[in-house]
């Protein structure tokens, strides 16, 4: 039965299997079964339990990157063997970066694992990346929604730059602009006419839905 | 050795100092910059800020080099100026240490983490320790090992330190708050970290960063139940709130040191603030410690 099949996928996830997912997604292939329901009630079921165990401080750093680390191995090899016409349709397209001059990156990569295995389109541009960059991307993809992260309250200001540049190229209405990291504020947000912060990758994905009526 | 008459004195609590980031960030530090550069940059500037505390009562202050290790300094491609900037460090805070006060050598993190978060390894974080270790060592009186959030790493760093010193030590972990208690961010309990350093040859065991006062006080009353060695609390003032321009924490500084007094009567011997604290939360601690 297949629901027992993508208990099997969500079990190896959340214990970390990496020879037991790929395993289940070599099966899948062979099988020609729906590789988009094996991703979707598979895969990223599995790495969303991993997201919830971390929000109740089961789960540390270590097993959140494992998690995201299998299940990205296991989309590679799935993905190029999506069938023609299934190719998963994204909810909407999102581009994230870590601001110029900040290097911490653990937060905004589970944020774009989180993104992914929800449905959204994700282009992860990195960390200490100038804004120009990131507003360039965001155009070049269509993206619909920007998320900027910053650690440290030095390097927080390039995330009102991100929202001023928009302005004076006049693309403030062309994209959601939200921000991450341990700074951030309501304050800071109202201050930068921005469109919202979350505190954890669980947070970005309610924020990213509702800001895009999803 | 005065830090250890300190420690068997039953009725002396020792006063660190207080967060050094946000005293710079109120000086007009430069976005991007680590402050471990203005060691060189603006000696005068990290000297006026040991010099507010120990004139605040601190007993000890801890030097500039919190980013300085060479693992550390490479991200901001410093590494080349690691021997400047911690002998600049020791120069800034000799200059204005007064008599029977001391200078604590900082270590931070080395900023990378173990797989599968990263990819450091246990001898690349001994290397890295090693190296700042050697550099500060002439100058301090005792260590600071703190803000380390992997277990490992920290008992990576005490060993490379008594590989040079004996002078004395304290190790500091970072922890988070969660509905199980507190752990680092790698999963490490406060049980597991304690139960593991009262194993080791340090001085003192303690904690600092991330927690604000109140949650410190709780932290405190868990790790007394693990070990005997003195401990030390290092708490933040709350988080920082930016507005327009300027970072504010915006703890009232006698809620700040009534916490800290908590953690006193409950048996914390070393006792000092980080991120948002001020000389002048070291003031308030101080009028509390001489009144007790």
């Amino acid at each position: 039965m297949p629901d027992d099949f993508f208990k099997e996928i969500i079990d190896a996830i959340v214990n970390l299997d990496e020879e037991k997912a790929l395993e289940y997604a070599n099966s899948a292939i062979n099988k020609n079964m729906n590789l988009l329901d094996v991703i979707e009630r598979g895969y990223a079921a599995g790495i969303r339990r991993v997201g919830e165990l971390w929000e109740d401080g089961d789960f540390f750093l270590p097993e959140l990157m494992r998690g995201a680390q299998i299940m990205q191995t296991c989309l590679d090899l799935l993905i190029p063997h999506l069938q023609k016409g299934t190719e998963k349709i994204s909810l909407g397209t999102v581009v994230i970066a870590t601001i110029e001059g900040d290097i911490h990156s653990i937060g905004k990569t589970i944020v774009a694992t989180m993104l992914r295995a929800y449905g959204f389109e994700v282009h992860d541009l990195g960390a200490d990346v100038p804004a120009e960059k990131i507003v360039e991307e965001a155009v070049k993809k269509e993206a619909d929604i920007i998320g900027v992260s910053a650690l440290l309250t030095t390097t927080m200001i390039g995330q009102k730059k991100i929202v001023d540049l928009l302005k004076e190229k006049n693309l403030t209405n062309n994209f959601k602009v939200i921000f991450g990291g341990a700074p951030v504020t309501d304050a800071w947000v109202k201050d930068c006419k921005a469109d919202g912060f979350a505190e954890n990758a669980i947070e970005a994905v309610r924020l990213v839905k509702s800001l895009l009526n999803k | 050795m005065l830090f250890q008459e300190w420690l068997k004195d039953d009725s002396k609590i020792v006063l660190f100092d207080g967060g050094f980031g946000s005293e710079l960030i109120k000086r007009g530090l430069k976005s991007g910059k680590i402050p471990d550069i203005l060691n060189i940059e603006k000696p005068e500037v990290i000297s006026d800020i040991h010099e507010s505390y120990y004139n605040a009562g601190s007993d000890m202050c801890q030097t500039n080099t919190f980013g300085s290790t060479p693992l550390n300094l490479s991200h901001h491609n410093l590494e080349s100026r690691i021997e400047e900037i911690i002998n600049g460090a020791l120069e800034n805070i000799k200059k204005v240490r007064p008599s029977e006060r001391l200078i604590v050598g900082d270590i931070g993190p080395t900023g990378e983490f173990r797989p599968p978060v990263g990819n450091a390894s246990s001898d690349q974080w001994y290397s890295s320790f090693l190296t700042q270790a050697k550099l500060l060592e002439p100058g301090v009186d005792l260590w600071h090992i703190e803000t380390i959030s992997d277990l490992e790493e920290m008992l990576t760093a005490i060993k490379a330190v008594r590989e040079i010193s004996k002078k004395p030590l304290i190790a500091s972990i970072t922890y988070k708050r969660t509905k199980r208690g507190f752990f680092t961010i790698m999963g490490d309990s406060l049980e597991k970290c304690v139960k593991a350093l009262n194993n080791e040859d340090i001085d003192a065991i303690g904690a600092n960063c991330t927690l604000g006062s109140r949650d410190m006080v709780d932290l405190l009353k868990s790790a007394t139940n693990f070990t005997d060695k003195p401990l030390s609390v290092k708490p933040n003032a709350g988080q920082p709130v930016i507005r327009g321009d300027k970072t504010y924490y915006e703890q009232p500084i006698d809620e700040f040191a009534n916490d800290i007094k908590e953690m006193i009567i409950l048996g914390a011997k070393i006792v000092g603030g980080c991120c948002g604290t001020s000389p002048n939360t070291i003031s308030a601690i101080r009028d509390i410690i001489n009144f007790m």
